[in-house]
């Protein structure tokens, strides 16, 4: 568990989240405060994508409870000032790229020259810029990423959930990923990244959950959980596996 | 309210969008045609063994029943329009970016209704109207019956694509294709007979499911049928009309209600 504030902006408390016979999650604590940036980890079906469900509102814990912005996920409110970035990217059809981060700007609440603006300097920053008015389902993986990643960072989110973030996209886009979550986590915003990608967590997050079998398996800073001479990738296998 | 009123823009967008649109179009090329056709009937005079009819009386069958025929259509497009409308971008995954803003259940699942009401309404003006206006020049029937059977409509529809809607949410497609199809025809014959019934023996009431669903379910049929009864000479609808309406307006806040409630709190794959 992740305790080092009052004031969380994505809680877990005792989560637990059955789907038929299988326990997807099973009393999960996560409370990650303002400010932190923390890494998700875990081998396929360890719970990673079911707890940003959770913590989202798309599902509903079969125990304990979820809350973001210290509200519950339910609650509209809490989403607001909210930047989320799926696993499965699904733009919708036949929308341009522009008309596509309009829409997103204004459920944020941005509009008028604010939301111009806002759609100018995300497209700039993740270089879609040049791709506005192609239709956001013709693009490519790598660009569609770099779309759902603009769509994320519209209006300068408080908190940001992404679900295997670097998912499709090239080296270079790798490492434009770390730089914009970087860029976030710089100006205050609240990360959390769940990724099989350890390298990448490493680099964007300073505490890391890893979860086994819908538990959590460890937890900490992650000058705490790597102890001296191993990598994040040894201490994650020393987790999962213990 | 401004999440629900970009939302509704987007739902409307996409409706017409779809390759559906083009049913919706084909299916209002054909009623306007029919219509054109149907409204010659009488013009040149019709006889029943040597014996010219009426053509007041002509009317007060051939404007019913035409216009009967296109209400129906218009709700078996709401049901069709409504069918994925909501259940698809749920299905596809897209509808996981809108719900990530601070965008209530209903304002979404309202936004989605809306914009198939939208098109099929649209829709459905288009074809009554051109059918109202064709029966009131070509056979002469009053405007009054016509306009309230396109409110009738217009709550019927609203009816038929908030139930297709919540079908939607619990079964696969082809299921709620076949809710719609059953579902409306079982209504509207149930109304038939009803009103059949009504008519010849009004003091016996029509027992067993047929007679349940006459009772309690939506009045679709009764509605639209009590409004252009009013055509024919022979028919006196009495004040079923209002009931008929009260009732359908029920069932239309009842509709959309369990969308909204059915959506409130259910789970988004994503």
């Amino acid at each position: 568990m992740v305790r080092c504030a009052a004031v969380f902006d994505l809680e877990l408390a005792s989560a637990s989240k059955r789907y038929g016979r299988r326990h997807a999650l099973s009393q999960v604590d996560l409370a990650v405060p303002r400010g932190a940036s923390v890494g998700l980890l875990g081998a396929n079906g360890a719970g990673k994508t079911t707890a940003l469900r959770l913590l989202l509102g798309f599902a509903i814990p079969t125990r304990g409870a979820a809350r973001l912005r210290g509200r519950d996920p339910f609650d509209p409110a809490s989403r607001r000032g909210v930047g989320y970035l799926p696993e499965r990217l699904r733009l919708p059809r036949a929308m341009t790229l522009a008309r596509f981060l309009r829409v997103h700007g204004a459920l944020a609440g941005l509009a008028g020259a604010d939301l111009a603006r806002e759609i100018e300097s995300v497209t700039e920053t993740t270089g879609v810029r040049d791709r506005l008015h192609e239709p956001v389902d013709g693009l490519s993986k790598g660009l569609a990423q770099r779309a759902g990643f603009a769509q994320a960072l519209l209006g300068k989110p408080d908190v940001l959930l992404l679900d295997e973030p670097t998912s499709g996209l090239d080296p270079l886009g790798v490492r434009d990923a770390r730089d914009w979550i970087s860029a976030a986590r710089a100006r205050g915003a609240t990360v959390l990244v769940s990724s099989h990608v350890l390298s990448e967590v490493e680099r964007t997050c300073d505490q890391v959950v890893i979860l086994r079998e819908g538990r959590v398996a460890a937890s900490g800073a992650l000058g705490a959980l790597v102890q001296p001479g191993e990598s994040l990738e040894d201490a994650f296998v020393r987790a999962v596996r213990s | 309210m401004r999440a629900f009123a970009v939302l509704a823009w987007e739902s409307l967008r996409d409706a017409l969008r779809r390759r559906l649109a083009i049913s919706v179009a084909l299916v209002l090329v054909l009623g306007v045609a029919a219509a054109q056709s149907c409204t010659q009937i009488g013009v040149g005079g019709v006889s029943i063994q040597g014996a010219p009819v009426e053509p007041r009386l002509l009317a007060g069958y051939v404007a019913p029943l035409l216009f009967g025929f296109q209400a129906l259509a218009v709700l078996a497009m709401a049901g069709l329009v409504a069918s994925d409308h909501l259940a698809r971008p749920l299905a596809e995954g897209s509808a996981v970016l809108w719900l990530a803003r601070p965008v209530s259940r209903a304002a979404f699942a309202g936004a989605r209704l809306a914009g198939a009401l939208v098109v099929t309404l649209g829709a459905g003006a288009l074809l009554l109207g051109a059918t109202s206006a064709l029966l009131v020049v070509r056979q002469g029937v009053a405007i009054a019956p016509a306009l309230a059977g396109c409110a009738a409509t217009a709550l019927g529809a609203v009816v038929v694509a908030s139930l297709t809607m919540t079908a939607s949410l619990v079964m696969g497609r082809t299921a709620v294709l076949l809710f719609v199809g059953l579902g409306l025809t079982f209504a509207a014959y149930a109304n038939g007979v009803g009103l059949v019934s009504d008519l010849v023996h009004p003091d016996v009431e029509v027992g067993g499911l047929v007679g349940a669903m006459n009772r309690f379910g939506p009045p679709l049929f009764t509605a639209i049928a009590a409004a252009v009864s009013a055509w024919n000479p022979h028919v006196d609808a009495g004040d079923s009309w209002p009931h008929a309406m009260v009732r359908l307006a029920a069932w239309s806040v009842a509709g959309v209600a369990l969308l909204l409630l059915r959506f409130r709190r259910r789970e988004i794959e994503s």
